[in-house]
């Protein structure tokens, strides 16, 4: 994406997103709506997932359809994650910041790169890396939780 | 006065009908093409499956029922999208294999197919 196009998707996105600048984020992917943020963070890029009950997404079957952070967090614990008191990058530690909205809904999840920034699917757009607060807002809320594991 | 006023509907009546049936304004066509766009701009960012069927213009689209199926279908076909939600509540059906879900193209595939053996949409 050339950076003037991502500058102009920036200033469409900035009700939703009013931290975000050209900054604290960069584009990495086209759009591409086949996986979303959870999937992502799993390293998962053919399925949506999300605990609907309808079972219209994937979602681990041993965990409940459940919208909460609880669910999500067991969700992540199958792939070895555990909670986390601190998103400061550390060598040996891959890890998830799990975002929630409200009374602790969740609402989107981020990975941990090698240089501290995160990497985030935006719902069925692009892909992009940026800093821990910079998708804070009206529609993620913010980081409510991380979750780390050895890094593989 | 009355006179040209019919003979102005009138105009507009043939001249409606002169149109290949493609081209005729058709309300509920235009009601889902502005509903499918409000619904692709306000959901684009959510991951949330749950948020995304619940949106109100998708709720909208919902209600439509059965006269919906065709163009939820050739939505579609030509721009993919969440309309899965949608095409179980309406038709009460699924033809989508419980190891597929989530797998949008996978479950894009069935749906069509679906479409077409049902005749709601072309092959």
């Amino acid at each position: 994406m050339l950076p003037e196009t991502f500058q102009a998707l920036i200033l469409a996105m900035r009700p939703q997103f009013p931290r975000l600048t050209a900054a604290n984020s960069r584009p990495t992917s086209p759009f591409d709506e086949s996986y979303n943020c959870i999937a992502w963070a799993a390293n998962e890029l053919d399925r949506w997932w999300w605990p609907d009950s309808q079972h219209q997404s994937y979602w681990p079957p041993e965990i409940p359809r459940e919208v909460t952070l609880d669910a999500f967090i067991r969700a992540f614990s199958l792939q070895g994650y555990t909670e986390h008191s601190d998103a400061a990058i550390e060598l040996g530690k891959q890890k998830i910041a799990l975002y929630s909205i409200g009374d602790g809904k969740p609402t989107h999840a981020a990975r941990q790169l090698a240089d501290g920034w995160w990497t985030s699917k935006l719902g069925q757009q692009i892909d992009i890396e940026h800093d821990l607060t910079a998708l804070d807002g009206p529609v993620y809320g913010s980081v409510a939780r991380i979750l780390a594991r050895p890094a593989r | 006065m009355q006179s040209a006023q019919l003979q102005r509907q009138l105009n507009e009546l043939t001249g409606y009908y002169a149109l290949p049936a493609s081209s005729r304004r058709d309300p509920l066509r235009e009601r889902f093409r502005s509903l499918a766009q409000q619904w692709r701009r306000e959901t684009q960012w959510l991951s949330s499956t749950t948020d995304i069927a619940m949106h109100p213009a998708y709720q909208a689209i919902i209600g439509m029922g059965t006269e919906a199926l065709p163009m939820i279908l050739e939505d579609l076909r030509q721009n993919s999208g969440h309309w899965y939600w949608a095409l179980k509540a309406i038709s009460n059906e699924d033809p989508v294999v419980p190891r597929d879900r989530g797998s949008l193209k996978k479950m894009r595939i069935a749906w069509l197919q679906w479409g077409e053996t049902k005749g709601l949409i072309r092959a």
